[in-house]
């Protein structure tokens, strides 16, 4: 055979083949109509691998619904909602981002006011954090984390107990939760965090230290370098369950919830598979799998949830009375601010 | 250097009438690559410096110096700064007073085994910067190895405070930049005859002497290049501070990712970019000027 004849013959399959293709996207109810992609900002690691066992392959993949990950920190998934505010068409069909973020970019008009008929999950959503501009996909609370060989703490003014001193750690990242935490010492509140200033840098006299992640501040822990943090009850869990000697307390002060959230902005261009996701994230089982394994609270009422993790993870109704939801409005005002004045005074 | 010139001569520069000299658009895709990799981002990046920032906006339209200002009249960006030359200097300084003897030891060595020599040299650069940090910080943690070795032998019995130090930091920059400096001084080296030093000898000087005043001189072209590459490394070390330096420790490369990563604030990084590459600039041409003078003399 000469080339030319095989090249005619793979030319003659090539357009078969690509006929075919093009009668089977055209008919309706056939598995290339149905195909879906949907776009997911999120942050990589546990995070991402439990979107993929928990939504994506069981609850999504069966639907035709093929989920793409675009990974990364928050601040660059932040700018990238900004920067592409005004073009037709985002990259990003639906986002993750802590309430704190979430709400910045809600001030920044970029996300989509979730229409809740397009997902039905939404009617079993514990109603204290719902948000018209975000589904909330998990959840936790600021606790103080110890070690209960050491320190045997009530609340977060024990940080300044004499007897702890230079036995407190902090997470670097949580610098907005840390000097909350000191502000609520100190008579602030959730909307003014200047008393805690000063009683931080009391701590910093003492001897406390600062860890540039959370895996620090666990190998700190686990090293008795430092007896306490604040720190989320989810990872406390994470912690205990890794075998590192810890124990939370809900401090009397107050609890700052933590939720962590998904939007669609408004130029997504798959809005429909979007809403499916949201409906697919908010599944009873697939918010069991992410406490199982993350230790976060499912945002949905109706997720079982064993005794145990019952126990671990959640938040008593006495101590759901002590939850202090923070001043978003506050915090993205004063977010700069206290940034710069927790490099410059603490760290500096 | 005449005769290279020669060579290259074309009919044209010769003067050869009607034909025209097309030599030097034989740079010109070269050039227009650099232009577009190196030149446009850095200049992309200057006029981002002059723009101002605003949290929801993230970056507005403008023509101000207010970031160079801004950073010029804050005192703890100009202590970063100066952290950053500090400890630049002194990363430097120990990698070449580690590196001539190693450079040295390299040169002369039989040929059998210079080539497994060099290897060895090159061998920790396999290992990227982040991991290698990160196998300091088993070793020099409260709980690390050296920390758990001192314990063990009953020289201490409360561990030592090293990592999250400056002396972590001039560690591991100083592991990830010795091989450059080595390989730099030992290829200069390489081309200093023994017989001069064997000379130097024979004329009463003692080995440290001959080394003194007549292989380093001689070797000075590769030690200024390798000081030079060396200091340029160190000025904009990032993961090795982040890492062994922890959140306290403030030098200039880690703020720049900072400001544009983590506080979204492009035009503030972009000039603190710039204010650590004119300072790296300027004190690597004027150290090499320096020890230029001072060894041509």
């Amino acid at each position: 055979m000469r080339f030319d004849e095989l090249l005619a013959i793979h030319r003659r399959h090539f357009l078969m083949g690509a006929g075919a293709a093009g009668a089977a996207a055209m008919m309706p109810g056939s598995a290339f109509a149905q195909g879906k992609t949907v776009v997911v900002g999120t942050w990589g690691g546990d995070y991402q691998n439990l979107l993929e066992e928990n939504i994506s392959k069981p609850l999504l993949a069966p639907k035709g619904v093929t989920v793409q990950y675009d990974v990364g920190n928050a601040p660059p998934r932040k700018n990238k909602l900004i920067a592409e505010r005004r073009l037709p068409r985002g990259t990003q069909d639906v986002v993750g981002l802590s309430d704190i973020d979430m709400y910045e970019m809600s001030l920044a008009n970029v996300l989509e006011k979730l229409d809740t008929s397009k997902f039905a999950n939404s009617k079993n959503l514990i109603p204290a954090l719902a948000k018209d501009y975000a589904a909330p996909h998990i959840y936790s609370g600021l606790v103080l984390v110890y070690n209960p060989n050491h320190a045997d703490p009530k609340g977060f003014a024990d940080m300044w107990d004499p007897r702890y001193a230079g036995k407190v750690g902090f997470a670097d990242g949580l610098y907005i939760q840390n000097i909350n935490a000191a502000a609520l010492v100190a008579g602030g509140d959730r909307s003014n965090f200047e008393p805690g200033k000063a009683k931080m840098m009391e701590l910093k006299k003492a001897g406390a230290r600062v860890y540039p992640s959370n895996e620090a501040v666990a190998a700190a822990l686990q090293s008795g370098e430092i007896w306490m943090t604040p720190m989320w009850r989810a990872r406390a869990f994470q912690w205990a369950s890794g075998g590192i000697p810890v124990k939370d307390i809900a401090p009397k002060e107050g609890i700052t919830p933590i939720l962590f959230e998904m939007a669609v902005p408004r130029n997504s261009q798959n809005k429909d598979a979007a809403y499916e996701f949201l409906q697919a994230m908010l599944e009873p089982k697939a918010q069991g799998g992410f406490a199982q394994k993350m230790g976060y609270v499912p945002t949905v009422n109706n997720a079982p949830l064993t005794p145990d993790l019952e126990q671990k993870l959640t938040f008593t109704a006495e101590e759901q009375k002590r939850f202090i939801v923070p001043d978003y409005d506050y915090i993205a005002k004063n977010n700069n601010a206290l940034r710069e004045w927790w490099q410059r005074d603490v760290l500096g | 250097m005449t005769a290279g010139v020669q060579t290259l001569r074309t009919p044209a520069a010769d003067g050869i009438p009607g034909t025209r000299d097309r030599t030097p658009w034989l740079v010109a895709p070269a050039t227009f690559l650099i232009a577009i990799i190196l030149l446009f981002p850095i200049l992309l990046l200057f006029r981002y410096s002059l723009n101002r920032y605003d949290r929801l906006e993230f970056m507005i339209e403008a023509f101000s110096i207010e970031n160079y200002v801004r950073f010029f009249t804050d005192s703890f960006y100009r202590d970063v700064l100066w952290r950053t030359i500090q400890i630049a200097f002194i990363s430097t300084a120990a990698t070449l007073v580690l590196a001539l003897p190693v450079a040295y030891f390299v040169a002369r060595a039989p040929a059998k085994w210079k080539s497994a020599l060099i290897m060895l040299t090159v061998f920790p650069l396999f290992v990227g910067n982040a991991v290698r940090a990160a196998g300091w910080m088993a070793v020099m943690g409260n709980g690390g190895f050296l920390n758990r070795s001192l314990i063990g032998l009953g020289i201490i019995d409360q561990p030592i405070e090293i990592l999250f130090t400056p002396t972590a930091v001039v560690v591991g920059i100083i592991a990830v930049v010795l091989p450059f400096m080595i390989l730099s001084i030992q290829s200069v080296l390489e081309t200093v005859s023994v017989s001069l030093e064997e000379a130097a000898q024979n004329l009463g000087a003692t080995p440290l002497q001959a080394f003194r005043r007549v292989v380093l001189p001689l070797a000075m072209p590769g030690v200024i290049a390798g000081t030079l590459l060396v200091f340029i490394l160190c000025m904009n070390a990032y993961a090795t501070p982040v890492l062994l330096g922890g959140p306290r420790f403030h030098v200039m490369a880690p703020k720049v990712y900072e400001q544009i990563t983590e506080q979204s604030n492009w035009p503030f990084g972009a000039a603190l970019a710039f204010v650590l590459m004119f300072s790296t600039l300027i004190l690597s041409v004027l150290s090499a000027w320096i020890v230029q003078r001072r060894y041509t003399r």
